[in-house]
């Protein structure tokens, strides 16, 4: 069962604003879980971050936009990945001159995760071959 | 306070009933009538609505049910939704503080909420924002009255199935 006006939104809904939400949640409850595994309070995260009192009140206030400093920040002093972005580790790059065999081969790494607890990344079955010229 | 019904507003997800309430005589439910106030696209809060439907039926319904993490906003007796965002998190901010919607609710397990209605923040507090303070107040009565009859038995969690029944199972609500 599903309200009708619900239905209409949803199907108005952009994938932007689909993808902000799920990150944005994503990060809420990754972060309260790595705080609460750590048996850390905000104001612990907070001191740990080594901000001035000035700086604290801009981030209480939500004048900083998000930067890749801040989550690096965040992820080194919990010591935990917040943000993983996937990407294709190329193996081989590999050209052989005299006009024999070039390859080029990349490996997918798919990340599973299982519930809440932290992603798992692993190996692809699958190797896909970009060129083959004999 | 009048009689009202609790009707199942959204059951589409995996993990948690979103309900909502139907006032006697009234055409229509307290969550469609929050919602559609901000369908149309040229209202200013529309993205806004879209954003908070999203949390509600996606996130909290399909993907991690009602965990304390998005219930962090207690106003009295009520919740109020979107939460309130891990404050030291700049990354966090812009769904919370700055997020000028507040829909009302009230959690009855991680499975089952019930919506009510909701409105513009303006203002510093619920009760100081002219769009808000009548929802609130409402929203305060819907959650005791809601909260006492479960005391009493006289509503019950059906927990196998997601649902609420009256003390004699039956599914349609009337309080």
């Amino acid at each position: 069962m599903k309200s009708k006006v619900a239905e209409r939104m949803l199907a108005n809904t952009t994938e932007d604003i689909k993808i902000f939400v799920d990150k944005y949640a994503d990060l809420i409850v990754r972060i309260n879980e790595i705080l609460k595994r750590k048996n850390l309070t905000q104001k612990d995260l907070a001191d740990k971050l080594g901000k001035q009192p000035s700086e604290v009140h801009k981030w209480l206030h939500g004048e900083h936009n998000l930067t890749l400093r801040s989550i690096a920040k965040l992820e080194a002093e919990l010591g935990e990945t917040l943000l993983e972005v996937p990407t294709v580790h190329r193996v081989s790059d590999f050209k052989q001159t005299g006009g024999q065999v070039t390859y080029k081969v990349t490996v997918n790494r798919e990340r599973i995760a299982y519930g809440r607890s932290p992603s798992v990344w692993t190996m692809a079955p699958k190797v896909k071959t970009l060129a083959n010229v004999g | 306070m009048n009689s009202f019904e609790l009707s199942i507003w959204y059951d589409e997800g995996r993990r948690c009933t979103f309900y909502t309430v139907l006032k006697e005589n009234a055409d229509e439910n307290e969550t469609d009538a929050f919602f559609t106030r901000f369908e149309e696209v040229s209202s200013p809060y529309h993205d806004d609505a879209l954003a908070l439907l999203q949390l509600i039926v996606a996130v909290i319904g399909d993907k991690y049910g009602a965990l304390d993490d998005f219930f962090n906003r207690p106003e009295d007796k009520a919740q109020a939704l979107p939460p309130k965002p891990n404050k030291f998190i700049p990354e966090v901010v812009a769904l919370g503080i700055q997020f000028p919607l507040r829909l009302y609710c009230f959690r009855v397990s991680e499975s089952i909420v019930v919506l009510f209605n909701g409105g513009i923040k303006s203002a510093a507090s619920a009760l100081d924002s002219d769009d808000l303070r009548f929802k609130f107040l409402e929203a305060q009565n819907f959650a005791q009255r809601i909260a006492q009859e479960m005391a009493e038995g006289m509503i019950q969690i059906d927990k196998v199935n997601n649902r609420l029944t009256d003390f004699k199972g039956n599914h349609e609500i009337f309080l």
